[in-house]
């Protein structure tokens, strides 16, 4: 049995049963649901007038480029950051209001895990137990086994790894069984295993019954594990929606013929191809997939003739760049 | 609260800091204690008189006096250990980044900053009973060892006064760890808490004496600052006569009464205690703190 297999086989364990995820969203319970939110920094705005909803049992993702303004949301859907207007929601209560029923069934790590590097992993987690009084005996040993630290939990947490920090972190995210986990770039500092076992964990958990905010620039992670998702900008919501919408909401094909600045200027002259953009030796013409054959014959009835016409499947990467205009490094 | 005060103490039980900083003061009144029993059989005369003997002296060091001399060195330099033990507790948290980790498991802001004072409060009076034992042991040994070992003085009145005593030197620290413990939480660091703390521990004397020197209006200021208010409050231990007075100096012009000088400190530490409230309560935990 690998390792991973047996990090498996004991994650099956400790977190069998549970409902499937699965169902309308309107038939599910809203967990989360901010109000037109906005954060002011003097004249810089970190976030405007946001409205995000996230139901139970669905993993949640929410993206944006660097400064977009995910991790100030995240402070204030904690309570840690205060809304210059608007307001948080958290299984029906007011955060700002509230913060203690509410931090009580969160779990959270933001960004980068922080504990205190004097202590091991294990008294890591004791302290935070000792804070939140109703977590029931051997959970430590429990969660340090689901994220395989059981072997370095008595080492001191300054002597891990990034990796193994980020472990810490998802083991104390879990230790109150919360009903909304918050998880901030989980995979930060992985290797493949571990960043595999937590794309693996992610669906488990909303399959048991646990709501995940996931924030991360994995993007074939978060396309592979999520329900919906939402994408900002400069602060500002610019698209919300399940996957199967996000990549659907725009239809390219791929087009490729002998004589490509030929066929570059026939798409040219096509009212409804909104767009034509070069891609490794073809062409990605925005238009609707239903008209592939109506353009096959346009483009024929010109003298060109297609040596490769299909459907261009799109990513979350592409939909996200395409949204935040972020250009590939 | 009771569970944030608990976690409190676990931290700081566990941190290599607390202890290094309790043997820092045991090992202080250990060595004033050699300086001084050593100082009894080589140096005929003390006292600003020089009225007093080596005899005297000695005589001072065991056990009716090592108690009160014992707060006393605490008072003086527990001032210095309690400031790094109140910034480090929270300044730490600023500069690990737990900050936020413990703001979300805890029941509230003001409960949390209210366990970390409660929980260094608590450590420093332990230190300064580990000083006083420290004390009472060192001045048994040298009882015994010159055969004038006694229990007589322990009587009632003994105990009430060393109480007193012990009370009268965790009033004077408290206003220099509340200070240091506000400072970090303004500058969100450990360094801007010890070092105000430490600034105004050591800078103070100097400037009540300047004030002093000045004349009207500056001379009646130092009154009401911490370090005259402390010595009032210090010169109240019985400490005996020939032993050398510790810190900075000032407070026997006699221009409060104890109970005065004891509600101006209670002031400073209330001050500054609220003030780390309100800063904590009021500001946002950001992605780098």
């Amino acid at each position: 049995m690998t390792l991973s297999q047996h990090l498996f086989y004991r994650r099956s364990i400790i977190l069998a049963g549970g409902a499937r995820r699965g169902g309308k969203l309107s038939e599910r319970k809203e967990i989360l649901r901010t109000e037109g939110l906005w954060k002011q920094y003097g004249a810089v705005t970190a976030v405007a007038d946001m409205h995000l909803r996230v139901y139970e049992r669905e993993v949640f993702s929410f993206l944006g480029p660097n400064g977009a303004g995910k991790s100030t949301t995240v402070g204030m859907i904690l309570g840690l950051i205060r809304p210059t207007k608007g307001r948080v929601l958290v299984f029906d209560t007011d955060v700002a209001k509230h913060p203690w029923p509410v931090m009580k069934r969160v779990g959270a790590v933001i960004e980068t895990p922080a504990f205190y590097p004097y202590l091991s992993g294990y008294d890591n987690l004791k302290a935070l137990t000792i804070a939140l009084q109703d977590v029931p005996k051997g959970r430590i040993e429990q969660m340090l086994e689901l994220v395989g630290l059981d072997e370095r939990g008595r080492d001191a947490y300054k002597t891990y790894s990034l990796g193994m920090k980020q472990r810490l972190g998802i083991a104390s995210t879990l230790l109150r069984n919360p009903d909304l986990i918050i998880l901030d770039e989980p995979t930060n500092g992985l290797d493949p295993a571990g960043t595999r076992e937590v794309r693996e964990l992610i669906p488990r958990l909303a399959r048991e019954g646990h709501s995940v905010f996931l924030c991360s620039h994995l993007l074939h992670e978060v396309q592979a594990v999520s329900d919906r998702i939402a994408i900002v900008k400069q602060g500002r919501l610019i698209q919300e929606g399940t996957v199967e919408e996000l990549l659907g909401r725009a239809e390219y094909l791929r087009l490729r013929a002998d004589d490509m600045d030929a066929l570059r200027r026939a798409l040219g002259t096509i009212s409804w191809v909104t767009g034509v953009e070069s891609i490794d030796g073809y062409l990605r013409v925005a238009a609707p997939t239903a008209r592939a054959a109506e353009l096959n014959g346009v483009l024929a009835a010109q003298g060109i003739l297609l040596s490769e016409l299909a459907p261009s499947e799109m990513d979350l990467e592409s939909v996200f760049l395409e949204l935040t205009d972020e250009e590939v490094a | 609260m009771v569970p944030l005060i608990a976690t409190e103490f676990f931290k700081l039980r566990k941190r290599m800091m607390t202890w290094v900083v309790a043997l820092i003061l045991v090992g202080l009144v250990v060595l004033l204690y050699s300086v001084l029993w050593s100082a009894s059989s080589r140096v005929q005369h003390f006292g600003e008189g020089r009225q007093f003997t080596g005899i005297d002296l000695r005589q001072a060091l065991f056990l009716p006096g090592a108690v009160p001399y014992a707060l006393q060195i605490v008072g003086t330099f527990g001032a210095i250990l309690a400031i790094i033990l109140a910034a480090g507790s929270i300044g730490s948290e600023y500069a690990w980044g737990t900050v936020r980790l413990m703001a979300t498991v805890s029941s509230g802001r003001m409960k949390l900053i209210l366990a970390k004072l409660v929980v260094v409060f608590g450590l420093t009076a332990v230190g300064t009973l580990l000083a006083v034992a420290a004390a009472l042991t060192y001045s048994l040994i040298i009882a015994l060892y010159y055969g004038n070992a006694s229990a007589s003085f322990l009587t009632a009145a003994f105990f009430r006064d060393q109480f007193a005593a012990y009370g009268r030197t965790l009033l004077v620290l408290t206003p220099y760890m509340t200070l240091a413990f506000a400072v970090a939480v303004l500058g969100r660091s450990t360094l801007a808490g010890v070092g105000t703390g430490m600034g105004v521990a050591f800078a103070e004397p100097l400037i009540d004496a300047l004030m002093r020197t000045a004349g009207s209006p500056w001379k009646n200021i130092p009154d009401y600052l911490l370090n005259t208010n402390r010595q009032i409050i210090l010169l109240q231990n019985k400490v005996p006569e020939v032993l050398p007075r510790l810190g900075g100096g000032g407070g026997d012009s006699a221009v409060h009464s104890p109970i005065v000088a004891g509600v101006i400190l209670a002031g400073y530490a209330a001050t500054f205690i609220a003030a780390a409230l309100v800063l904590y309560r009021r500001r946002d935990i950001g992605s780098s703190q």
